[in-house]
């Protein structure tokens, strides 16, 4: 009997806006496959770099984790700003992105197992479905204007802040993909087959 | 005067869903980063591959257009026969569903089809799949989103997927070949190529 592979974006229950909830699935379904693509990864790899001054594969999710709450809390709650410590029990120090140039990956992770890094993701995506849950379709347009340090103004709407959360782990997940690729070729000498 | 950076989905005009309008706002801000961060890629960085066996960025920008153009034929076009899309497939881009070259076999290198090409001609199949895929995907109005769609995989699997799955999946695929291509983009000019 052939498998069946069933994906079907619904509607979560428990939101205000159907629109949220679906950003939340596709979120759920992104994390779905992060997990997934992390499993069997040892310390070792997670604090890997390829070159010095290249992100590891632990600070990737840790920057995953780390930007996730941060828009949550500036984006999605319109604070001033995060307190990313208090919430996940990380902070960008710690993330260490971006790395400086031939920097070795940030000290805050070395060591840590995949496990540390499930937790911090899913402390990271509780806030948010927490948040989310009280939004409402009016939201979703609703604008928020930040000053960067840089000096520059930042204009961005809720709308955007999900859509950005979303393409934003994609990216990296599609990253750690690669790198652990990499990280198999500098171990073995021997190229993989990537899948598509 | 303080610079300022807008980020917001700038729906497109001409859908009938603002659901699916929505998608294709999204598709278009991937698409706008996406070409940001890969100007300047000389045909050799586009054909470097990290390793024998490694997908290189020009079979990642080929990738992303067949794909994009593939899910519009399975979702909202509703092709169902291989050989239909395929030629499709030709007519639309002017390559075929393979010739992206992936998956690479362990130890290969970049598919004969993409020897060569420079950033212009990728930039021209990002842009024919996106033509091909807003047309349709402009048609669709909400109810169409919730449709079902069965089709049976390459392996003899069959997927059962909706509409609106797909549409999430056209983005979510492109940001993370996206991601990719900014890493192997990294680690060429490390190699002291001209990315």
């Amino acid at each position: 009997m052939a498998t069946t592979l069933q994906t079907l974006l619904e509607v979560p229950a428990g939101y205000r806006s159907e629109t949220v909830a679906r950003f939340l699935w596709q979120l759920d379904e992104q994390r779905q496959a992060l997990v997934s693509a992390t499993r069997g990864l040892t310390p070792a790899e997670l604090c890997w770099q390829h070159t010095p001054g290249m992100n590891s594969i632990g600070m990737l999710l840790a920057h995953i984790a780390y930007a996730e709450n941060h828009l949550a809390q500036v984006g999605l709650e319109r604070k001033d700003s995060s307190d990313t410590k208090a919430a996940i029990g990380l902070s960008e120090e710690e993330e260490g992105l971006p790395l400086a140039p031939e920097a070795p990956p940030s000290p805050a992770l070395d060591g840590r197992d995949l496990a540390w890094f499930d937790v911090l993701m899913q402390r990271a995506r509780e806030y948010t479905r927490r948040v989310a849950m009280a939004l409402t379709d009016a939201d979703l347009g609703r604008e928020v204007r930040r000053r960067r340090p840089d000096g520059t103004e930042r204009v961005f709407n809720v709308g955007w802040v999900l859509y950005h959360m979303l393409e934003h782990e994609a990216g990296h997940r599609g990253q750690i993909a690669l790198m652990r690729h990499l990280y198999q070729v500098s171990r073995a000498g021997a190229p993989q087959n990537q899948g598509r | 005067m303080t610079p300022l950076v807008r980020e917001v989905l700038m729906m497109p005009p001409g859908c009938r869903s603002r659901e699916a309008a929505s998608f294709v706002a999204q598709l278009e801000d991937q698409s706008e980063r996406l070409r940001a961060d890969t100007r300047g890629l000389t045909a050799a960085g586009l054909e470097w591959q990290p390793s024998p066996g490694l997908n290189t960025i020009g079979m990642l920008l080929a990738h992303i257009a067949i794909v994009e153009v593939f899910w519009t034929q399975v979702g909202p076009l509703g092709l169902t026969s291989d050989d239909v899309r395929r030629a499709d497939m030709h007519t639309a881009l002017g390559i075929g569903i393979d010739d992206d070259g992936m998956p690479l076999a362990p130890g290969g290198a970049p598919p004969a089809t993409l020897r060569g090409k420079d950033l212009a001609y990728f930039d021209d199949l990002l842009a024919r799949a996106r033509r091909y895929s807003m047309r349709d995907i402009a048609q669709l109005g909400d109810t169409d989103l919730d449709r079902e769609i069965t089709r049976t995989r390459r392996d003899g699997s069959i997927h059962q997927s909706n509409m609106r799955w797909i549409l999430y999946h056209m983005v979510e695929h492109f940001a993370g070949h996206y991601g990719q291509i900014n890493l192997l983009a990294h680690q060429f000019r490390l190699t002291g190529g001209q990315a």
